[in-house]
């Protein structure tokens, strides 16, 4: 027989299977065969106890947590750590996604501070407390408070007025806005607003700047304005909501740093992070306020030319020291695989002995008071002590889900009087009253529409 | 019998011509389908979101025209509104202004115009991001070269992205560098395709360059250039990436196109009813000017013929 009689006679073969009763027959044997071998059987979906994922916003601050202590857990209990990390926006519309859709990709969010108040009334993330998870008291409260929902004090929502507040997330790493200052021009930490002007006064653009603040619109601006309006007794908003910035207090911040305006560089308004952080590192300027992140390059040869020179402190004082806090937080997702194991990882870094590694192997802004004023870990990083004087002080943004918007409208006021006041080089005071009293309508009436606030 | 095979012959014809009708709709399906997945749905949902209130993440139920409301009686709304009209008129004038110059000169066989063609189109294929960071560079105050450039010139450095006005020029300036080499090359397209006959004629009679070329050879570009304009424009609005980058809108809200605000309200205020019904509302009045354009095209092709 040829090899195409074998062919034709096996499709003959195919043919006279395929008869739509031996198709019906088939069909009914094979669903038969299959629901038998429980394919189409309710999935159960078991709980991967042997590993955790956890997802993260890119940030040199979270590189010792990847890279050492995700697998010293794994070296310590066994249970595997996946790490995945991209860039801040889209972690924040990835894990919102898998939060409220429960799809179960990740066990644990890295997640700043401000998602607090979406993602725990949202239901994007669980309930720590009610996970058993055992919180440190070592921890330093405000870190921790931040965790909180709805907040313990301060100004809340209409909706949570009378619930108990409960730990959503934890605070892995406590950013902070810090001083640094430059020995050479400050022998002593200055302690006020006004021992940096004094100073400022002395240098010669552009070869030395007095103050590098951050001038973008938005969030950059607020991080510089946010500690002069705490120092000067003012606040974002009261316990009432009611904007607090526009009174004697905010329009005195506000004209504060316009007098360093002569001796900020002239295109600050367009400043963000890396120009503003460049002029230090360059030794260009006498001091700035920034979160705890710039002081692991101050010292990095390869970036500093003031290796040794930099100092911290506290954020200054007028009235009292405030720096913003913007705490990393970590928070277990609604539809996590492994919860428990997510709870074991948060204990476990959290913990007093692995914080105390933090703080002396890296420099870290560890979380614990006993790590951040440990005298070895003190000893190799200078920085610790102004961390948690920083973190005790420190004051929380509105703890709303519309605190960016409210963010954004002060902030695009603050930059356009910024641009105003550079324009005209004096007024400083009623530039900073108009704006700052327009963007407190604005609040006010954003707040009003959305309702649950007055 | 002669009567029954007609009427046989009658129905077999006319299930054969409906069979023929049918075809195209048939093979049109899969496209139809593809357009309803990717662009119908999305607009249809955004119409229901726009519809709807969102807090914290959550869809919270049916709003009405709440946030319609909200949107028509936002200040930020118009002036943002305002901005993107500056914006997408002044770019899209000037692009086609020098598009047309640029295809005029290129459309003559001058030495290297294959070289001089590829240069002009190169911006256009560097991605818009990158185009944002390349141009961040080259503004910005402390790194830049526009600044000094600008001050060995004994001028004082503009700073460009720190004050409103400049700030706002100079987002033109980098949407005219990467977008006028999409005018050019369909006003170029044009220009090729062009009937010659009536242009040496007008040359035979003694017409002088310019009487050529508002006589003749604009009138004939008319239908490309409104095609051209229609196109960029719709592309102009929805200018995003490279504002982003460079000014985030800023100073103020001087650079703040409708993409941007509606990006934030969205994805940075996290009302996303509120963005969907900003943009619903834009969509509407591009969809007005394409129709208008659109009847322009039509009449300006008639009385060309």
């Amino acid at each position: 027989m040829s090899d195409k009689t074998k062919n034709t006679g096996k499709s003959k073969l195919l043919k006279r299977r395929m008869r739509r009763r031996d198709f019906i027959k088939g069909g009914i044997a094979g669903s038969a065969l299959l629901a038998g071998s429980g394919i189409f059987a309710p999935r159960i979906v078991r709980a991967d106890t042997a590993s955790i994922t956890i997802g993260s916003f890119q940030d040199n601050a979270m590189v010792p947590f990847h890279e050492y202590f995700c697998k010293q857990f794994t070296v310590e209990t066994g249970i595997a750590v996946n790490y995945n990390e991209t860039n801040y926006d889209t972690w924040y519309q990835n894990c919102k996604n898998d939060g409220l859709n429960k799809t179960g990709a990740y066990d644990i969010y890295v997640m700043d501070d401000n998602w607090v108040p979406e993602f725990a009334a949202g239901k994007i993330v669980q309930s720590l407390d009610k996970l058993g998870l055992k919180v440190n008291p070592d921890i330093l409260p405000a870190g921790l408070e931040m965790g909180l929902w709805p907040p313990k004090s301060g100004a809340r929502m209409k909706d949570f007025a009378n619930a108990t507040p409960e730990l959503y997330s934890l605070v892995i790493i406590d950013d902070v806005e810090i001083l640094y200052y430059n020995k050479d021009f400050f022998p002593t930490a200055p302690v006020t607003w006004d021992d940096i002007y004094n100073v400022a006064k002395t240098t010669k653009a552009p070869d030395m700047y007095g103050w590098s603040p951050r001038g973008v619109k938005g969030n950059p601006i607020m991080m510089t304005y946010l500690p002069l309006l705490n120092s000067y007794g003012g606040n974002f908003v009261n316990p009432d909501w009611t904007p607090g910035f526009a009174g004697p207090e905010g329009v005195g911040a506000l004209s504060r740093l316009f007098s360093f305006i002569p001796y900020m560089p002239d295109g600050v308004a367009e400043y963000d992070t890396d120009q503003e952080v460049q002029l230090m590192l360059e030794g260009k300027c006498t001091a700035l306020t920034e979160y705890t992140g710039l002081a692991q390059r101050v010292d990095d040869p390869s970036s500093s030319k003031v290796v040794g020179k930099i100092y911290m402190a506290a954020t200054p004082k007028q009235v009292k020291s405030g720096p913003a806090i913007g705490t990393f937080i970590a928070g277990i997702a609604s539809g996590a695989k492994n919860p428990q194991g997510a709870v074991q990882f948060l204990e476990w870094f959290t913990s007093s002995a692995t914080q105390l590694e933090f703080a002396r192997k890296y420099g870290g802004a560890a979380v614990t008071g006993t790590a951040l004023n440990d005298p070895e870990a003190v000893q190799k990083h200078r920085w610790l002590p102004a961390i948690a004087d920083a973190v005790n002080n420190s004051v929380e943004k509105p703890r709303t889900p519309d605190e960016p918007k409210m963010e954004d409208i002060l902030g695009t006021a603050l930059n356009e009087a910024l641009v105003e006041a550079i324009a005209q080089k004096s007024n400083y005071d009623a530039i900073a009253q108009k704006h700052l009293s327009d963007a407190a309508d604005q609040i006010t009436a954003y707040l009003k529409q959305q309702g649950g606030y007055f | 019998m002669t009567i029954t095979t007609n009427i046989v012959v009658e129905r077999e014809d006319r299930v054969q011509r409906l069979r023929a009708a049918s075809v195209p709709y048939l093979l049109l399906i899969p496209a139809v389908v593809a357009l309803a997945a990717i662009s119908l749905y999305p607009t249809i949902d955004g119409i229901r979101a726009s519809l709807h209130k969102f807090r914290y993440g959550l869809d919270m139920g049916f709003a009405g025209g709440d946030n319609y409301t909200a949107v028509y009686s936002d200040p930020v709304f118009w002036q943002a509104i305002a901005t993107t009209a500056w914006f997408v008129a002044l770019v899209v004038s000037i692009e086609t202004l020098l598009g047309l110059l640029l295809a005029l000169l290129v459309a003559r066989e001058l030495r290297f115009a294959g070289l001089i063609r590829v240069a002009l189109i190169l911006p256009m294929t560097i991605a818009p991001v990158v185009v944002g960071v390349i141009w961040r560079l080259l503004y910005a105050s402390d790194i830049g070269v526009v600044d000094p450039l600008f001050q060995a010139l004994g001028l004082g450095a503009p700073h460009v992205l720190a004050h409103p006005l400049s700030a706002f020029l100079g987002l033109v300036a980098v949407d005219v560098w990467e977008w006028t080499p999409l005018l050019f090359l369909i006003i170029l397209a044009g220009l090729q395709s062009m009937p010659q006959d009536p242009i040496e004629a007008a040359r035979v009679d003694g017409a002088s360059g310019l009487q050529t070329f508002f006589h003749h050879t604009l009138p004939l570009l008319r239908p490309v250039l409104l095609v051209a304009v229609v196109l960029r424009t719709i592309d102009a609005v929805g200018t995003f990436d490279q504002i982003f980058v460079l000014t985030k809108g800023g100073p103020g809200t001087s650079t703040q196109l409708i993409s941007i605000y509606a990006y934030n309200t969205a994805f940075l205020f996290n009302q996303y009813g509120r963005a969907m019904a900003m943009l619903i509302g834009v969509l509407a009045v591009l969809i007005f000017l394409m129709l208008a354009a659109v009847r322009l095209m039509r009449r300006t092709s008639e009385a060309i013929e």
